[in-house]
């Protein structure tokens, strides 16, 4: 195997990974050139959805490559690596339409497709990653465009806030994380996933492996918003143009879920150091919690942020499972693609929201539906499949899930999560009724026409795809059941 | 054909949405046009349908491979009147809405939606598709009552929304559990009810799940509290389908569903579901009993009538004697029906004198058969045969579970017939109160019964009418159904 260096500059088998990251260099020259230049501004835009477009096309042309690992053992190429970054340059694609559109005219228009292309570059990174240190590297690669993608209006001063808050609480989260693997190279002299599993599998010291377990867990339940590592999400998502919201409550949450489930079955094989139980109880406490607290929301992006928190809930069922049930990475990549659709279709109806009427309070949706009939009907798309009404994704999704989590014997947990998809219901359809139920205040203004091209594009592609996703879930199915195979 | 008969009404819907919305009328006359096109098409499949073959109609094709699930659909002789009474139910509320516009387009398009959720119910033979088509003919619902429902609309329409979704989620899970357990896995009515993978505890458990999910529909006490605020804020033609059509999804869970996948538990649990059945058909007619709103009133009998629903399912499950479990699942089916043709026509009566009268209260109405005397024979028609008058439906359909039910326990008939008492008190209360007597309306301008709701209404009379004359009409088609249910262990 590759033991000299020559062999481990693999550098055919990264190729999306190249074309985002030659596209994001290019874009810093070009987007200061293009910078405050009329028409230009749309250039890195153009540049980076082409980017994203054909990256999505080279990793789909690798799914049918055999399983191997290149770079020496450090990086993984398999289904799963491939399948999450598929998920993720979706997401990345839809989000930059979203972005797009709402900073069109606006002169950070240039430099939003550059943050955001190396944001999802550490998200397809960490879902490859077999090595402690690539792991952190990719995760603050994560992290630091995403700052910059929130604090994009520098004048305001909601955004100032939120990135700040967003700052702190992930350095602190990565840093701990940071120390807990730390552990890990302690009890086995290696950074790489397989050998600490096989060692900490044989007679890891029990005590030790909890806690690094503990420590390790706190980073990538940041990245994944469980309760009680949410705390910056609501705030940043609120603080942040909508559409940067869409995008950070997407790409790095479903690479928080590539990176711990890459991390767990590796190291920690077949439930070492008691994992399951701990995301059991994570994901019963993240899905009361997250859906408790998004009933009292008065605000959409707020109200969407605590919804995303609880749907994270719903995802840990099948996580919690991942090592013994057969289907539970299947349901776990079949629900993120869901997630991602009707997320970004409601944070992008949002963000339209935001443009049109500069607010984003519930009270402001009054009547929507008469006044603006696509939006309105988009977002109330998005609000039923995230409540899991069929025959959108968010039903298909629930429904595997809900028989993963039965098949895992967590009964108990499919039962909370049942009761807690009734209780979201009502702040979804609360939602719902505002856009339909209410007539519009008499005294408002009429919104401000045309939602334009990237909008139309942004709620066709991210509604069309919760239908066919919802109708014909074997489309689906066929993709994330390649999640199974890893190296 | 049968695909085109699910799908026909949703298409139309959305070639409904592309019309002009300044254009009203045109919108309102295609909705009817569809509506009755799509009854025209049930028809069609009435006339190619052998009472004696079993499932027909059948087309199935993969749909969720790697779970087994199918879109396997089919129709059977129980099914098969339940979705003609739903697009005749559409076609009826089509008529009735003509004059109304307010966002006809929306309107026209969620009744079209619901009827394909509907029907797509009666025709599913996979519990995924079935589960899936449920929950689509129960989201329009929630838009009908909430846009165009009366005062407290909002509240009626959430509370429907969540009490009929905690409830299908139960039934999800129970499906899930028979799914879970069944080898090889499959989501199949058929090949699950060939298997009867469950046994002991996840039976019980299962079974729980079920009766939930359809004891909310239904309703079965004490799950039916969300039904008396839907009706009364939905619009009339809003309750027309909640109670024609919608409530049947839960009449035709227990008649065939149940009894297909839990023949051993529903056995097992019968007691209980006797008594299940006996509280609701008193409580119902008790309830109705102390309204003075005609539209509450009303929606009351319905949790009476669906009693009979459940009390069939119940003496099928207590019973030995195969003719006995036959003629209770028989009157079980005719109540559905029944109750569709009858309490729908109430329901669209009521809303007629509310929208003359623009009150719902039985106190501000009296001697109508001077003012309207079409109205008030048709209203007594209705009447009577909600009562069990012979000659109506509704007295086949309860004659028979009453007739299974004293051959099996004799103090349950008494109770039931003690329900039938008040219900006929009632209704003879009601005609004695509002359609004799002195002359006295909220409205001075009190026209009786126009061409367009005689065409909404009378046909249910009739249809009802030569039911109740002629009941083999509509149980030839039934009987065998439930004959071979009988046959379960």
């Amino acid at each position: 195997m590759p033991s000299e260096t020559a062999s481990c500059l693999d550098l055919w088998a990264i190729y999306p990974e190249l074309v985002l990251a030659g596209l994001g260099l290019l874009l810093v020259p070009v987007a200061a050139f293009t910078h405050g230049r009329g028409r230009w501004r749309y250039l890195p835009g153009g540049l980076a959805f082409t980017g994203i477009v054909a990256a999505l096309g080279l990793t789909a042309r690798m799914l049918d490559w055999e399983s191997q690992t290149v770079f020496c053992n450090t990086y993984a190429l398999d289904g799963f690596a491939h399948v999450f970054k598929l998920l993720l340059l979706s997401g990345a694609g839809i989000a930059l339409l979203a972005i797009l559109a709402q900073f069109r005219g606006h002169n950070q228009l240039a430099h939003a497709p550059m943050a955001l292309l190396f944001a999802t570059l550490g998200g397809m990174g960490l879902s490859s990653a077999l090595d402690l240190g690539l792991i952190v590297l990719f995760l603050q690669m994560l992290s630091l465009p995403s700052y910059v993608l929130v604090t994009l209006v520098r004048t305001d001063r909601a955004s100032n806030e939120a990135v700040l808050k967003y700052f702190i609480y992930a350095a602190a989260a990565l840093a701990v994380m940071a120390y807990g693997l730390t552990f890990l190279y302690g009890m086995t002299g290696s950074l790489e996933l397989g050998s600490i599993g096989a060692a900490l599998a044989g007679d890891g010291d029990r005590v030790w492996i909890v806690l690094a377990l503990g420590l390790i867990l706190i980073g990538y339940a940041f990245e994944m918003t469980l309760v009680p590592f949410h705390f910056w999400a609501p705030d940043v998502y609120s603080g942040a143009p909508a559409a940067v919201s869409g995008f950070v409550s997407v790409v790095p949450k479903i690479a928080g879920f590539a990176g711990f489930l890459r991390f767990v079955l590796y190291a920690l094989p077949d439930g070492t150091g008691g994992w399951p139980m701990l995301v059991t109880l994570l994901a019963a406490l993240t899905m009361t919690a997250g859906n408790l607290v998004a009933l009292r929301q008065t605000h959409l992006k707020r109200l969407l942020a605590y919804s995303s928190i609880a749907q994270a809930g719903y995802i840990l069922i099948p996580v919690a499972v991942a090592h013994e049930v057969a289907g539970a990475m299947s349901a776990v990549g079949y629900y993120l693609a869901a997630y991602l659709l009707m997320n970004l279709a409601a944070f992008s109806v949002a963000s339209l929201w935001e443009r049109t009427q500069g607010t984003d309070r519930l009270a402001s949706l009054a009547g929507m539906g008469f006044r603006q009939p696509l939006p309105a009907l988009v977002l109330a798309l998005a609000l039923l499949s995230l409540a899991g009404i069929p025959p959108l994704a968010g039903f298909a999704g629930k429904v595997f899930l809900l028989e993963v989590g039965l098949e895992g014997d967590l009964t108990w947990l499919v039962l909370l999560a049942a009761a807690n998809m009734v209780l979201a219901l009502y702040y979804y359809v609360g939602v719902i009724a505002k856009l339909y139920l209410e007539r519009p205040a008499p005294n408002e203004e009429p919104a401000k026409a045309g939602s334009g091209v990237l909008y139309v594009a942004t709620f066709g592609i991210s509604t069309l795809g919760t239908l066919m996703l919802g109708v014909f879930p074997s489309l689906g199915l066929e993709l994330t059941d390649l999640l199974r195979r890893l190296v | 054909m049968l695909s085109l008969v699910i799908f026909f009404p949703l298409a139309a819907g959305l070639v409904l949405l592309v019309l002009p919305a300044s254009r009203p009328r045109l919108v309102r006359w295609v909705a009817l046009l569809a509506a009755v096109t799509e009854l025209a098409l049930t028809l069609v499949l009435l006339a190619g349908f052998n009472a004696n073959g079993g499932l027909q109609w059948e087309t199935d094709v993969d749909w969720i491979p790697s779970l087994g699930a199918g879109y396997s659909i089919g129709v059977t002789g129980i099914s098969l009147p339940l979705i003609i009474l739903t697009a005749l139910l559409t076609a009826v509320a089509m008529v009735y809405v003509l004059p109304e516009r307010q966002h006809t387009r929306g309107h026209a398009f969620l009744f079209l939606l619901m009827t394909t959720g509907l029907i797509g119910v009666f025709a599913s033979r996979d519990l995924l598709l079935f589960y899936a088509f449920f929950e689509v003919g129960l989201v329009p619902m929630y838009f009908i009552i909430g846009i165009w429902g009366h005062e407290n609309r909002r509240y009626a329409a959430i509370k429907f929304f969540l009490y009929t979704r905690a409830g299908s989620l139960a039934m999800l899970l129970s499906f899930l559990g028979l799914y879970l357990s069944s080898s090889p896995r499959t989501f199949s009515l058929d090949e699950l009810a060939a298997q009867s993978p469950l046994s002991g505890t996840g039976a019980a458990l299962a079974l729980l799940g079920l009766v939930l999910g359809f004891g909310v529909k239904l309703p079965i006490f004490p799950l039916h509290n969300w039904l008396p605020d839907a009706h009364v804020e939905a619009p009339t033609e809003g309750s027309v389908l909640l109670a024609g059509a919608q409530l049947k999804m839960g009449a035709y869970g227990f008649i065939v569903v149940v009894p297909t996948l839990l023949p051993q538990a529903t056995r097992e649990y019968a007691p209980w579901l006797l008594a299940i059945a006996l509280i609701t058909l008193v409580y119902g007619a008790l309830a109705a009993l102390a309204q003075s709103d005609l539209k509450r009133l009303v929606a009351y009998t319905s949790v009476n009538h669906m009693g009979y629903v459940i009390l069939g399912l119940a003496v099928w499950g207590l019973a030995d004697d195969g003719d006995v479990r036959r003629l209770a699942l028989n009157g079980a089916a005719v109540q559905a029906v029944s109750h569709g043709l009858l309490t729908g026509g109430l329901f669209l009566l009521v809303g007629m004198l509310q929208a003359r009268g623009h009150t719902r209260e039985m106190s501000r109405f009296s001697g109508l058969l001077q003012a309207a005397p079409r109205y008030s024979f048709l209203l007594a028609a209705l009447a009577f045969g909600s009562l069990g008058l012979p000659g109506f439906s509704g007295f086949v359909a309860e004659f028979q579970v009453l007739g299974a039910t004293v051959s099996e326990q004799l103090w349950a008939a008494a109770v039931v017939v003690l329900g039938l008492v008040i219900m006929t008190a009632l209704f003879i209360l009601v005609l004695v109160r509002i359609v004799m007597g002195e002359l006295s309306l909220p409205e001075p301008n009190f026209p009786d019964l126009d061409a367009r709701e005689a065409i909404a209404s009378v046909p249910l009379v009739v249809l009802s009418l030569a039911i109740g004359v002629l009941p083999f009409l509509l149980l030839r088609y039934i009987d065998p159904v439930s004959q071979q249910l009988s046959t379960l262990p």
